[in-house]
């Protein structure tokens, strides 16, 4: 058995279920009572966002509202459904990783585009941006 | 610095099944020979799931940075388009792919427990929760081909979002026809577009003062044109945005309905027309940017629910008389309609609410067809997933059949179930994005 | 790394002796028992002979190209061909040669026996990763037959959308060459994390282990957008989605971000295992310890996250925004700081080593200058006022070839020396190898210094024709083109003759300390017929030349307390 191996198995142990269930084999097993709890949940806040949108709060409200609820369902299903919670730190590390590299990714190109979007292709009638001087401020 | 024995990989070569030989007492004949044991496959494949379960999440990003960058710089789009989608099928088809997720994670308690029926009910469950899922989409997907509520080049409905009809580039939608006459290879109106018109703030709607004519076409190509009659009664005036007389009913009658009202739109619409007209088509001026990047097409209301491939719509118009109290409202010059607004000019203050639902059931604004590119391109692209994910799950169920799977060996219910929720996890996000815009 | 039983498993060496087992070249025979091989170093020699092959086609289009600008005007064809030729050679060159050369082929072969490991994790996925390899050549190079293709390599669009040449068979061909390099890099990290033998800590992994799970973690990381970007683009072009296409409101600039997410990484793909194999054979071939092994181990992995932040440095001139540009500018410089450890390192290594010049090692120095220069250059491209006069110059393409060619393809064709004689049991010629490699040390600099040259004076790249006051350059260029890829031809012809007229290697012909060195040679079909033993790695001391390239190791190392490695070694097992 590799020093991996090894190590990883004390991993797991640390991480055991606060339930105390059945954790023997080559990995954790979900207990019935957090799978169906979980389950329940998604469902439940599925309902939720689509009630949440037919309140009108302010477009960006209703938006960061819509997205929160699905960062929340999104970490359950991660969490549980996924066995992060009981999972090595590494496969965390991985996960967060390319979701960093998503929201890089992301960042980065919407610092960029402000400036031609204004100009040339979307309204071509709009008289062309300054070629100097400070640009302007509304997206 | 010094010298370990090599422990894992002791005898290589000289034997082969010596994976077998190191007393972890697993049984399973699916280890492969290069591994130490079954923990060791387990893991290996484990992190190697999760190395592909990032690489899917930068795989869908790019068209996440598509669906902000275009959101962000064109909201307008997004609160009109996504009208055309409903959410009670986005809603269901959720619902179904979280209970499928919930079957997939209990797929790998019951193969870690060795409960062999159970992993095959809820392998089973999860790929009749994948083939709904599809179902569904499937039905969502052919009614936008059947209304043209589709990507790019090829998005052209016959009614806005709001429900009122729209000049489209086909010039096919049911109980209409315009002068518009479009050109596919330069992606330009060539004729049909009239910028004589005119726009009385004391009135609703553009005006215009035209002729129109209807011609039978036939003969190679359609060159032939034979006059068949003039189309002498202008419409009811209303809004040209499928609103009605007045602005504030405007707003009512673009009733902001999600999707899949197209079709009875049209049909509504010709109604309407034909108790109008008492069953003779009438005329109007109708508004889509899309097609007419200046001014307006004629378009005739024939009060059915026919498509006419073989009649051709001609119309002269003049320039109506300009209102002499319009102030500075207007220039000299025929309007150039603004893109992306509505182009009518209340005669009363409109409240918030009302300027809201008037734009978002007035014309639609440019581009709204990128709306429907990153909608496709997503859910397009999450369905392949779907397909793919079906393919695993079935190869599971084979396997689960035949009892392969033990507490040994389990490893391929527990990477095709992550996989499964990561598709399950995109859907969360595309749900909110793509159908619950407010 | 030193434990009480240390003593009582010292094995001094491996003497050359009989291997009871067959080597994996022979221990099956037949061409099936190659194209359904499992194992590692079969698929990365099916690799290699894939990026023989695509080397010498992608050389041949580079020669056409610098024969057509011998003169101005026409000289040998008409500015489409010449348009489809560059396409053509960068393209091949890029996914085919390039990408693959050092990961997937001397990183199949290399990585596992260097790990001690019998195979890589994922032997099946391996070879769907060869034979994805396989499809995407085909597809790529089967572009020619119907038309070639004209876009340049970059794709953009939106040319890359009306152009008449198949773009569409072609961006296939990227696709499954994209999934082929993210498969190879899964396949790499899940090794390198799971298939180190126990005592082999982070820090005693040879540097090529650590470039190569560098590379693995951006080809995971940006390959994947490179995928989306040009399935987008195929989709764009038969079903006119939109997306990239400025007449239905899409955005061409998108592509460009899209697509340099994933290629400005794929340039660090490109160099970081290249880095790799230069720190083996530095070190070897001075007969000393690296200098700051953990400094060249971390400055892979920070150039590797720093690859990411870096791509809009191409999109200075194509309207982005002053803030993209000042942003992706000032991270652009920061990517000479891990590049310059790097090089101050191997700098450090060389300094009172004994320095054996064999062709690998002489394959390492021209690196050193090559790289030198190439990075240096990419500065001044990363100035902003300076790259709206330099961008899309010849200066450009003087740059990239220094680090792509210069660099990479060089460090290539050294490393592919340096373990020649491991995977093929052959020693190749010495005097041919050391004549090619000084053939094409100067080929080099003469095809591309004068175009630094002509590029600081506006020649423009890309151009089929030109001003008569740039013709003495271009026929320097062209001169050196010819004396280069003459030079790499010999090279693959002697290699590949040195299976039948090479005389038999040994175990050890370097003097390498990595695990490797003590596998037979050939291997075995599981890499080692006893299990290795772990020395201390870069640590020369006991390695002994008994005649002309054979080394044995005489003496264990006498025992030092390392209770720093010890500790790390232990904390860092665990992933």
């Amino acid at each position: 058995m590799s020093a991996a191996a090894v190590d990883s198995h004390h991993a797991e142990d640390a991480h055991a279920d606060p339930h105390g269930d059945d954790h023997h084999g080559l990995a954790h097993v979900a207990p019935v009572k957090v799978l169906l709890a979980t389950g329940g949940s998604l469902l439940v806040l599925t309902i939720v966002t689509v009630l949440a949108t037919k309140v009108d709060f302010g477009a960006n409200i209703n938006l960061a509202l819509a997205m929160a609820i699905a960062v929340l369902k999104a970490t359950l299903v991660v969490l549980f459904f996924m066995h992060l919670r009981y999972d090595r730190l590494f496969h965390s590390v991985i996960f967060v990783g390319a979701i960093l590299a998503a929201a890089l990714f992301v960042g980065f190109t919407l610092m960029d585009t402000n400036q031609y979007q204004q100009t040339n292709i979307w309204n071509p009638d709009a008289p062309p941006a300054a070629p100097i001087g400070p640009r302007p401020t509304n997206g | 610095m010094t010298d370990h024995p090599h422990a894992p990989h002791e005898p290589h070569g000289d034997d082969l099944g010596h994976g077998a030989d190191h007393g972890h007492g697993h049984g399973s004949p699916f280890i492969a020979h290069h591994y130490d044991d079954a923990q060791h496959q387990f893991d290996s494949g484990k992190l190697g799931i999760w190395l592909f379960l990032a690489q899917e999440v930068l795989f869908f990003s790019a068209l996440f940075v598509a669906y902000i960058l275009y959101r962000y710089h064109h909201p307008e789009i997004y609160s009109y388009a996504h009208q055309y989608l409903d959410v009670k099928y986005g809603a269901i088809n959720t619902a179904v792919l979280i209970f499928s997720s919930l079957t997939a994670a209990w797929a790998v308690r019951c193969a870690q427990l060795n409960q062999k029926r159970g992993l095959i009910l809820c392998l089973a469950t999860t790929i009749v929760c994948a083939c709904a899922f599809l179902g569904i989409k499937y039905i969502e997907y052919s009614h936008k081909i059947h209304e043209h509520i589709l990507f790019g080049r090829y998005f052209d409905p016959c009614v806005s979002a709001g429900g009122g009809e729209l000049l489209t580039r086909n010039n096919n939608c049911a109980g209409t026809k315009s002068t518009v006459v479009w050109d596919f290879g330069t992606g330009t109106p060539t004729a049909g577009c009239f910028t004589e018109i005119d726009q009385d703030p004391r009135r609703d709607g553009v005006q215009a003062d035209c002729t129109v004519k209807e011609y039978e076409v036939s003969g190679p190509e359609g060159k032939t044109e034979t006059f068949k009659r003039d189309i002498t009664g202008q419409c009811p005036e209303e809004s040209p945005f499928g609103g009605e007389a007045t602005s504030s009913a405007a707003a009512g009658g673009g009733k902001l309905e999600p999707g899949g009202k197209g079709g009875e739109s049209v049909q509504a619409k010709g109604g309407e027309a034909a108790a109008h007209g008492g069953g003779k088509p009438c005329w109007r001026p109708a508004f889509q940017p899309a097609v007419c990047k200046k001014g307006v097409g004629i378009l005739v209301e024939y009060g059915d629910n026919v498509e006419r491939e073989h009649t051709r719509i001609k119309a002269e118009c003049k320039a109506a008389p300009k209102p002499s109290d319009a102030g500075d409202l207007f220039a000299d010059k025929p309007q150039n309609l603004e893109l992306g607004k509505a182009a009518i000019h209340p005669r009363h203050q409109l409240t918030v609410h009302e300027q809201h639902e008037l734009e978002a059931a007035g014309p639609p604004p440019e581009h709204i067809n990128m709306f429907f590119t990153i909608y496709f391109a997503m859910t397009g692209l999450h369905g392949i997933h779907v397909i793919f994910g079906i393919g695993v799950f079935l190869w599971l169920l084979i396997r689960a059949i035949k009892g392969q799977f033990t507490p040994d060996y389990f490893g391929p219910v527990d990477y095709a179930a992550l996989y499964w929720h990561i598709v399950d996890l995109i859907w969360i996000f595309l749900f909110p994005l793509l159908y619950l815009i407010h | 790394m030193s434990t009480p039983q240390a003593h009582a498993h010292i094995d001094p060496g491996y003497p050359d002796g009989p291997v009871n087992e067959p080597d994996f070249l022979s221990v099956e025979k037949g061409l099936k028992s190659w194209l359904l091989t499992l194992d590692h170093k079969r698929i990365g020699m099916m690799y290699l002979f894939g990026i023989l092959v695509a080397l010498i086609v992608g050389g041949a289009f580079a020669l056409l190209v610098r024969t057509e600008l011998w003169a101005p005007g026409k000289t040998i064809v008409g500015q489409d061909t010449y348009n489809q030729f560059f396409t053509l050679h960068g393209a091949v060159m890029v996914f085919l040669v390039i990408i693959p050369g050092i990961p997937a082929a001397l990183g199949n072969i290399i990585l596992p026996i260097q790990l001690g490991a019998p195979d890589v994790a994922f032997p099946r996925l391996n070879l769907s990763s060869f034979y994805l390899w396989m499809a995407g050549a085909l597809l790529l190079v089967g572009a020619i037959p119907f038309g070639g293709l004209d876009t340049g390599w970059t794709l953009y669009t939106p040319y890359s959308l009306e152009t008449k040449t198949p773009v569409l068979i072609a961006v296939s061909g990227v696709f499954l060459l994209g999934f082929s390099s993210i498969f190879t890099g899964l396949n790499m990290l899940v090794t390198i994390h799971k298939f180190r033998p126990q005592g082999m800590g982070w820090f005693q992994l040879p540097l090529n282990v650590w470039a190569i799970y560098a590379t693995a973690i951006m080809q995971v990381l940006a390959t994947p957008v490179l995928g989306i970007t040009v399935l987008l683009l195929a989709v764009e072009r038969f079903a006119h989605i939109g997306i990239f296409d400025p007449t239905l409101g899409g955005d061409p600039v998108l592509f460009q971000h899209f697509f340099w997410f994933y290629s400005h990484p794929a340039v660090y793909i490109m160099i970081i295992p290249a880095m790799g194999v230069i720190s083996e054979m530095i070190s070897t071939f001075s007969r000393k310890p690296i200098f700051g092994y953990r400094f060249v181990a971390y400055s892979s992995v920070s150039l590797a996250l720093l690859s990411f932040l870096v791509w809009g440095h191409h999109m200075f001139v194509s309207g982005q925004s002053r803030l993209a540009n000042m942003v992706f500018s000032a991270l652009t410089f920061t990517v000479g700081i891990p590049s310059a450890i790097k090089v101050f390192n191997w700098v450090s290594t060389l300094y009172k080593g004994d320095i054996r010049l064999k062709v690998p090692m002489l394959y390492s120095l021209s690196f050193l200058l090559l790289f030198t220069i190439g990075g240096l250059t990419g500065l001044f491209l990363g100035i902003l006022a300076v790259d709206v006069h330099l961008h899309d110059t010849y200066f450009v393409v003087a740059h990239f070839h220094y680090v792509m060619m210069g660099s990479t393809l060089v460090a290539f064709l050294g490393a592919l020396h340096y373990w020649w004689p491991k995977f093929t049991g052959r020693m190749f010629s010495e005097s041919v190898g050391r004549a090619c490699a000084i053939g094409v040390f100067f080929g080099f600099n003469l095809t591309f210094l004068p175009q630094f040259v002509m590029g600081a004076r506006g020649m423009p790249r890309r151009y089929w024709d030109y001003d008569p006051q740039y013709q003495i350059y271009h026929q320097l260029s062209t001169i050196g083109a010819f004396v280069l890829g003459v030079s790499i031809f010999v090279t693959v012809v002697s290699l590949i003759a040195s299976f039948w007229t090479g005389k038999k290697a040994p175990r050890n012909p370097w003097g390498g300390s990595s695990l490797e060195w003590q596998a037979p040679t050939p291997p075995t079909l599981y890499n080692f017929e006893k299990p290795p033993v772990l020395h201390e790695l870069y640590n020369y001391d006991d390695l002994v030349e008994v005649e002309e390239d054979r080394w044995e190791r005489r003496a264990p190392t006498e025992l030092e307390s390392h209770e720093v490695d010890e500790a790390e070694g232990h904390g860092h097992g665990s992933h």
